[in-house]
């Protein structure tokens, strides 16, 4: 077909290019290294490792109860309060990790805000030794756990959704109580979402640099960023950014081997039925609105009221502050961003829609796995990639080196953001464009439109609230993301997160605290507009 | 020279590598004909559709239409330059649309469009009302009118019908089927139609095509497919009879051992003395309670206008009746059911 090869060939070259990250770390590892190695293995290899799997075992099982426990109450029981938590509970997703370690240490550290608020309220006392410190591995596991817990609280309260009402029937009929008809039907039966769920966990945790490097956790994922910056070995680094994502990956692997052909819940013909929920009175309806109210206070309003606090207390901060400056920035990294990411998205699912072909559907699915890449090994390979390509093909043609323009530059940053967050604007358009029907593009072009004119008319109209879903989600994305824009951005050029980093390294919590107020209140404010999409029984 | 408005030569018809429908070969001769393709499910009927359509390509054969190959190993005119329109059997509207802007989504392209008014085919099929909803407000057969709407307003060349009335109630069918063959005749709409529904094909087509195990078995008028099956496997496809053993006794006559003598003209040529089977359609026999050739009630199906009795020979074979539903009176189950002797068969179709 005469349109085909563009389409065709344009998703092919998208999705070759976003693979090459992925590729040159797998490359590294068949090439030689410095002596770090050696110097690290002899030393502290075993205790990034360590570090790794203890801080990935705490989240893993407190976003699990966070996230399935909230689930379950609002999607299950009727008690006072729980249309607000329905949504407000996912407002934590606002607050990075590394903004709640700040409000985490800023609340209880020696003559912290805790301290000041005893002291306000009983007069002057020896408060400190009686204040909890929640710092090192323990701050580390609260921070990740209540910013992203609400992965597994989105998708696990979409699979209670759709739940068959059948399900829960059964449990009633069978004389379970309700715990056993939560562990033994309800948990199960939303096994791949809550595991999905978990997976998203696993990723950003092993990912994280913000939080771990703020409690001075030493993990695989900060291992890389010192072997680069402080050894200057980016061939090791890229050798522990491997095994960090075979890591990653036999997770994945391990989660679908144990499911083997086990089928779960799926949407009932003729729609989805109602459920009753069971409305909760006295003690009960007291416990569930207290565990629901606390999980929001800890995760939204704790974090955002002690930023809050700081800036009132410290105006001077927010004088201080160039805010048009750092919003220019950050506006602009999200428009060229999101403008790119979805028109490139949009060639390839297009593309993959009418090719019909095997290797394309490969690739693609291969190159949306920029995603499990955590931000700070993609930064690092990006880097290896264009020095490699500047040192080999770009000098064998005698042409001006080409690193300025790709590193330490706006493109640079675009490129890499585009790496990142391929598959959330990839997958979150692909998952619209499966609801549409082949034949409805087929009507288009039997009533004499072209696969370019289909395109335009059909696809772009269809799809326009979507496009706009995964605008906001990308944008969210980027005004959090700290590790990439730290390593690649531009000399002099911030953001919100970058700041607030800078500031919080410096140990100047209270000026961090207005640049992270502004980062939250933006992110609040973008989940807020996609709240309603993202809760709908549309999603999963 | 072809002068065929529609031309098929010797295509296999497929998806992907999977051929469902091999070395078909079948022509429309005049423009504004109506051919019905039959067939169970699963057995390519769609994919012929599709093929015609140009959404699926073909590796053998020719199609033309009006004398211009649209499709061949080495051609493949674009759907969307040959002006054929095809009406999906699922629901193909566009969902962000809404009813109205669905239909005119084909006009507003040919600008030139000089086919039927969207307005009176919008009356006829009734769907007025629905002008403004979007598709999920509407019902799965109103989908469908307004599908079919949407292929008739486009003035197209040839137009393909998958299953176009499946989803409608049986109560309207009919109604639907009246206008349909209406509006397809008064316009001259050259049309493909595909259904399992062998009435529906029957009442619609001018010719009727029957594919079986992955070939055309059949082309011909309703009237002799019905009639003048051309092998057992479109008998039984079509289920509207029993084959006996009969042997030939003479250029107008056979003899079977339960039914006695049986007269008619041959369809095909048999000599005498062969042994053959005879296709018994329930409107072959005749009943008659004087008659001496009674036989065994097994049972009885009330189709409304008339009787389907199912009775038992001597020799455990069962065979069906047709008696108008106001016969005099009516026969239970192991009553004896007389049928007129001598049997007279007007097309005696034996294999």
């Amino acid at each position: 077909m005469k349109s085909l090869n563009i389409w065709y060939f344009s998703s092919f070259i998208i999705s070759i290019l976003v693979i090459i990250p992925v590729l040159t770390v797998f490359t590294s590892f068949f090439q030689s290294t410095s002596d770090y190695i050696e110097l690290l293995q002899n030393t502290f290899l075993y205790d990034y490792i360590y570090n790794s799997a203890a801080l990935l075992l705490g989240v893993l099982s407190l976003t699990f109860i966070i996230g399935v426990g909230c689930a379950y109450l609002v999607s299950f029981y009727k008690f006072p309060g729980v249309n607000f938590f329905k949504w407000s509970l996912i407002l934590g997703f606002a607050v990075p990790p590394y903004i709640y370690a700040y409000s985490l240490t800023a609340f209880f550290e020696n003559y912290g805000t805790a301290y000041t608020l005893l002291k306000s309220l009983f007069g002057e006392g020896n408060y400190n030794s009686l204040i909890p410190k929640f710092d090192g591995m323990i701050g580390a596991i609260l921070s990740i756990s209540f910013s992203i817990y609400a992965y597994v609280y989105i998708l696990t309260r979409a699979s209670f959704y759709f739940q068959s009402h059948n399900l829960i029937e059964l449990g009633k009929n069978l004389g379970f109580s309700k715990m056993k008809s939560l562990f033994n039907i309800i948990i199960p039966s939303a096994r791949p979402a809550i595991v999905a769920g978990l997976s998203l966990v696993a990723m950003e945790t092993l990912s994280d640099f913000g939080a771990v490097d703020f409690f001075s956790i030493n993990t695989l994922t900060t291992a890389i960023y010192n072997s680069w910056l402080s050894f200057d070995d980016l061939v090791f680094s890229n050798q522990l950014s491997f095994y960090l994502l075979i890591f990653i990956f036999a997770l994945f692997i391990l989660e679908n081997l144990s499911r083997k052909n086990a089928k779960y819940h799926s949407p009932i013909q003729g729609g989805i039925k109602v459920k009753q929920k069971i409305k909760l009175k006295g003690i009960n309806s007291l416990f569930a609105f207290s565990i629901c109210f606390l999980i929001f206070f800890l995760s939204f309003i704790f974090p955002v009221g002690q930023m809050l606090y700081w800036t009132i207390i410290y105006p001077k901060n927010l004088f201080d502050l160039n805010f048009i400056s750092l919003l220019i920035n950050t506006v602009l990294l999200v428009s060229l961003s999101s403008v790119a990411l979805i028109v490139f998205s949009f060639i390839s699912n297009y593309g993959n829609r009418i090719a019909k072909s095997k290797t394309l559907n490969f690739l693609t699915t291969i190159s949306i796995s920029g995603y499990a890449l955590p931000g700070i090994i993609l930064a690092v390979a990006y880097i290896t990639f264009v020095a490699w390509f500047d040192e080999t093909i770009i000098n064998f043609f005698e042409i001006k080196s080409i690193k300025k323009i790709f590193i330490g530059s706006i493109l640079g940053l675009v490129i890499a953001y585009f790496v990142r967050f391929y598959s959330l604007s990839c997958n979150g358009l692909k998952s619209s464009y499966e609801k549409l029907n082949k034949s409805v593009d087929e009507s288009s072009y039997l009533a004499g439109y072209s696969k370019s004119k289909t395109f335009f008319k059909v696809h772009i109209p269809y799809l326009k609230s979507s496009i706009f879903f995964v605008f906001i989600l990308i944008s969210l994305e980027i005004i959090r993301e700290l590790p990439i824009t730290l390593i690649l951005r531009p000399f002099n050029f911030e953001t919100f997160a970058t700041t607030a980093y800078i500031y919080a390294s410096q140990d100047l919590l209270e000026a961090a605290a207005v640049p992270s107020l502004f980062l939250v209140l933006t992110a609040t404010l973008f989940i807020l507009i996609i709240s309603r999409y993202i809760l709908s029984e549309n999603y999963e | 020279m072809s002068r065929n408005f529609l031309e098929i030569k010797n295509v296999n018809f497929k998806i992907d590598e999977d051929i469902k429908v091999r070395n078909m070969s079948f022509n429309i001769e005049k423009k504004g004909d109506i051919v019905c393709l039959l067939g169970p499910s699963g057995i390519g009927k769609t994919t012929i559709l599709r093929s015609i359509a140009g959404l699926e390509q073909i590796n053998k054969g020719i199609i033309k239409l009006k004398s211009k190959i649209i499709s061949s190993e080495k051609i493949n005119v674009e759907p969307e330059d040959r002006n054929i329109s095809l009406a999906f059997q699922e629901n193909s509207l566009f969902p962000h649309y809404t009813v109205e802007k669905n239909i005119y989504f084909g006009v507003e392209k040919k600008k030139n469009n000089r086919g039927l008014d969207p307005r009176k085919i919008i009356k006829i099929l009734n769907i007025g009302n629905l002008l403004t909803k979007y598709p999920h407000e509407i019902s799965a057969g109103e989908a469908q009118r307004v599908s079919l709407t949407r292929s008739l307003v486009s003035n197209p060349d040839l137009l393909l019908l998958d299953e176009p009335l499946s989803n409608i109630d049986e109560n309207f069918k009919e109604e639907i089927q009246i206008k349909l063959k209406q509006i397809l005749k008064q316009h001259r709409i050259t049309t493909i139609i595909v259904t399992h529904d062998s009435n529906e094909a029957f009442y619609l087509a001018d010719k009727c095509g029957i594919i079986l195990d992955g070939k055309l078995k059949q082309f011909d008028e309703p009237y002799n497919v019905y009639h003048s099956p051309n092998s057992i496997s479109v008998v039984k496809f079509l289920n509207r009879g029993v084959l006996v053993p009969a042997k030939v006794t003479g250029e107008f006559t056979l003899e079977n051992e339960d039914l006695g003598l049986i007269k008619g003209n041959f369809v095909n040529i048999h000599k005498v003395g062969s042994e053959v089977k005879l296709l018994l359609q329930p409107e072959d026999l005749e009943h008659d309670d004087t008659s001496n050739l009674q036989l065994e009630v097994v049972d009885k199906k009330f189709k409304g206008s008339s009787f389907i009795y199912t009775l038992k020979t001597n020799s455990q074979k069962l065979i069906s009746v047709f008696v108008h539903s106001h016969h005099i009176h009516q026969h239970q189950i192991k009553d004896r059911f007389g049928i007129k002797k001598p049997i007279h068969i007007k097309h005696l179709v034996c294999f």
